[in-house]
């Protein structure tokens, strides 16, 4: 069972507002893949066009060597996970499951068998003859997952499907979504503009903009090194701060990025991206920063607390620093408890400092300027 | 409905309104209906006779119909052709509110929709006029079969039956469309995506969820349309052939050819009580409630 989808240069347009950038990309069988971006920027368009409710504009896509660009919707091997579940309310749980086996002419004791075993799956034992009017919303999720798996797909296509639970059970469905993709071995192909899904669960993330793919990499890489200004402050929290290049050393980087001190971080792309003189951005993720008294000069920024939040298992400060620029941070609990000394309420006078290795560099995005005030947070949740 | 009443228009009003409903119902629904039943249930009698000792309580004139095998005859074949109007309206209609329901684009349905209504405006008899000019021996459908060469001489369209079924699927074709529309318009278009995407192919997918979810407009276009059908007396008079009458026409000969009120009343009645029992026979077979029909 091949799995494997291939986009090759997939494009689409509406009239004239392209939807969808030319993509090739190429998803592994087996692979638990998500579309991450924010609302409106394509992944859904993306997704019908995989499933074939979209034929494309431009390009070909790919199910495991076999072309699929002109197969019809009901003859792909693939199944779709609708955004509202769109189970058939005028059928019992049993008559939804088998609904595709029905199509594919199995008889009756067949598709009964299989719909039990399904059931089995989604730990909904004994539930088949209820109205699915009667299920709770969780219960409708599990229904739906196994309706689709019933026709045995090659891939199976989630559009945010844990949208509508609430944030209990949607942590919990992670979990379970997850376990039933290891379980079948199907390529799961899931979109979401939630980061923590996206992160908790897949292989690989595609993180789009604008109909664009901006980078694909395994979780841990797209939050240590975005490969773009959008997915540094789209993934994860992040300061920014706009500056010129002033020297190269290996891959450390220092910009002016009129601070009183020059900041470096790494060059991500590779130096050969960044030039002398030319601009690029710092990035600086909250929890990199390292907090201490006022009087402490061995850290180079100084700042006044603005706010303070308690979050349990960290502290957020946002912090002016004296040029100006406010800079979000993140104090650990258990840095917070380990210097008692420090006080870390709104008002106080603090310093800063980072670690340059750990900060990164991205050459600034054409037509982007030096902004004037030289840093400002991009919060994202 | 009581207490809705009262909240919104308050105690006075409330009651005002149901006071006006209420002589709506009696003067202009129950009181003339009583009377279409006295008359029914009398002899015909000269005006001098009335009230006097032949002016009994009798079904008399419900027992001619059954004695009559022309009438019944004529009756049955209202009842077959009604329901050959209504399949035939529904086969027509159907396709035709799923395009504006779900296929065609808000601009382009809210057109078809217009363009459907507006011949609408104009009176029933003028739009049957049109059918029967249409139709005519030497009319524009004639010619047109003769010139496209499909037919080497022109049929007699008025003849048969075909005048009549085609002037009615057109007189009441609205009354199938709208609520098959409005049934069809509150189907989430995902329903019918997930069905495709399981692999069902069009057919199947209009059997197992178009349909289904339409059934309550369907049943409700199919009962208008039918009973429409079986009482209409304008399309029949006009398109039909004279050998095949319509059983309104024979309600409307005795009424005011033979002058007999009585028997022209017993006869509107069967023709009212067996529509009834069709419908809820077919509603029984379909088991669709009234509930669903008024929702
Ligand atoms: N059928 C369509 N006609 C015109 N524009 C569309 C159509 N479908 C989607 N779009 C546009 O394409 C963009 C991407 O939509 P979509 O794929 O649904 O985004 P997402 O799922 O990421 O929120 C949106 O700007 C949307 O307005
Ligand atoms: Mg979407």
């Amino acid at each position: 069972m091949d799995g494997r989808v291939s986009l090759n240069q997939v494009a689409m347009h509406f009239g004239d507002f392209t939807a969808i950038q030319p993509t090739t990309l190429e998803i592994e069988s087996g692979e638990f893949f998500s579309f991450l971006g924010p609302s409106g920027c394509g992944k859904t368009t993306l997704l019908n066009i995989i499933s074939g409710f979209l034929s494309p504009s431009e390009g070909d896509v790919a199910i495991g060597d076999s072309d699929m660009t002109r197969v019809p919707v009901n003859r792909r091997p693939t199944a779709m996970i609708f955004q509202n579940l769109a189970l058939f309310p005028l059928m019992s749980v049993y008559e939804n499951i088998e609904f595709g086996l029905e199509v594919r002419g199995i008889d009756r004791r067949r598709r009964r068998q299989k719909a039990d075993e399904l059931l089995a799956l989604v730990a909904l034992e004994g539930s088949g003859h209820k109205p699915v009017g009667d299920l709770s919303g969780g219960q409708k999720q599990r229904i739906a997952i196994a309706r689709a798996l019933a026709v045995e797909p090659r891939v199976l296509l989630l559009d945010e499907p844990l949208s509508a639970l609430d944030l209990k059970l949607r942590q919990h469905m992670r979990t379970e979504l997850k376990a039933i993709q290891r379980k079948t071995g199907i390529t799961f192909i899931y979109i979401t503009h939630d980061q923590g899904e996206a992160l908790t669960m897949s292989d690989r993330v595609a993180v789009m903009s604008a109909g664009r793919i901006e980078q694909v990499a395994d979780p841990a890489t797209l939050y240590r090194q975005p490969a773009s200004d959008f997915v540094a402050s789209f993934v994860g929290e992040n300061n920014r701060f706009s500056g010129r290049v002033m020297k190269i050393d290996g891959d450390t980087v220092t910009l002016d990025a009129s601070l009183t001190v020059p900041v470096a971080g790494r060059a991500i792309a590779g130096t050969d991206a960044l030039t002398v003189g030319a601009p690029a951005t710092l990035y600086v993720r909250p929890e990199q920063w390292r907090v201490g008294a006022a009087d402490d000069t061995r850290l180079p920024l100084a700042g006044v607390i603005e706010n303070e939040h308690f979050e349990g298992a960290w502290l957020t400060l946002d912090v002016a620093l004296a040029q100006g620029p406010r800079v979000r941070v993140h104090v650990a609990q258990s840095t917070a408890q380990e210097s008692p000394d420090l006080s870390l309420s709104a008002g106080m006078s603090c310093r800063l400092d980072y670690t340059p290795a750990r900060a990164i560099v991205l050459p600034a995005e054409v037509g982007e300027e030096v902004g004037e005030e030289g840093a400002h947070v991009a919060t994202t949740v | 409905m009581w207490r809705q009443l009262c909240d919104r228009f308050g105690m006075p009003l409330g009651m005002a309104v149901v006071a006006l409903m209420g002589i709506w119902l009696i003067l202009m629904v129950l009181l003339p209906q009583w009377q279409m039943i006295d008359y029914s249930l009398h002899p015909s009698l000269l005006p001098a006779e009335q009230g006097g000792e032949k002016d009994v309580w009798t079904l008399a004139n419900y027992a001619t119909f059954f004695q009559n095998e022309i009438h019944l005859s004529i009756f049955f074949k209202t009842i077959w052709s009604s329901v050959l109007v209504t399949a035939l309206t529904l086969a027509v209609s159907y396709p035709l509110a799923y395009y504006l329901a779900k296929v065609a684009r808000p601009g382009q349905a809210a057109l078809c929709l217009l363009l459907l209504i507006i011949p609408f405006w104009i009176n029933e008899i003028l739009r049957t006029f049109a059918w029967y000019i249409i139709f005519a021996f030497r009319g524009p459908l004639n010619e047109l079969l003769f010139a496209l060469g499909l037919i080497d001489r022109p049929i007699r369209f008025l003849n048969g039956d075909i005048g009549v079924l085609v002037g009615m699927v057109y007189a009441y074709i609205l009354f199938m469309v709208f609520p098959l529309y409005n049934a069809i318009e509150s189907l989430d278009r995902n329903q019918i995506r997930a069905a495709r995407d399981l692999g069902a192919g069009w057919i199947r997918t209009h059997r197992r969820i178009v349909i289904p979810h339409a059934k309550p407009g369907i049943a409700t276009g199919c009962i208008m349309t039918f009973m429409l059908a079986a009482g209409s007396y304008a399309v029949p008079a006009l398109l039909g052939a004279p050998g095949s009458r319509w059983f309104t026409q024979i309600i409307y000969n005795w009424f005011f050819e033979g002058g007999d009120w009585n028997q022209g009343a017993a006869y509107a009645f069967l023709l009212l009580a067996l529509c009834i029992v069709f419908v809820t026979l077919v509603m029984r077979l379909f088991k669709v409630g009234l509930g669903d029909i008024a929702r």
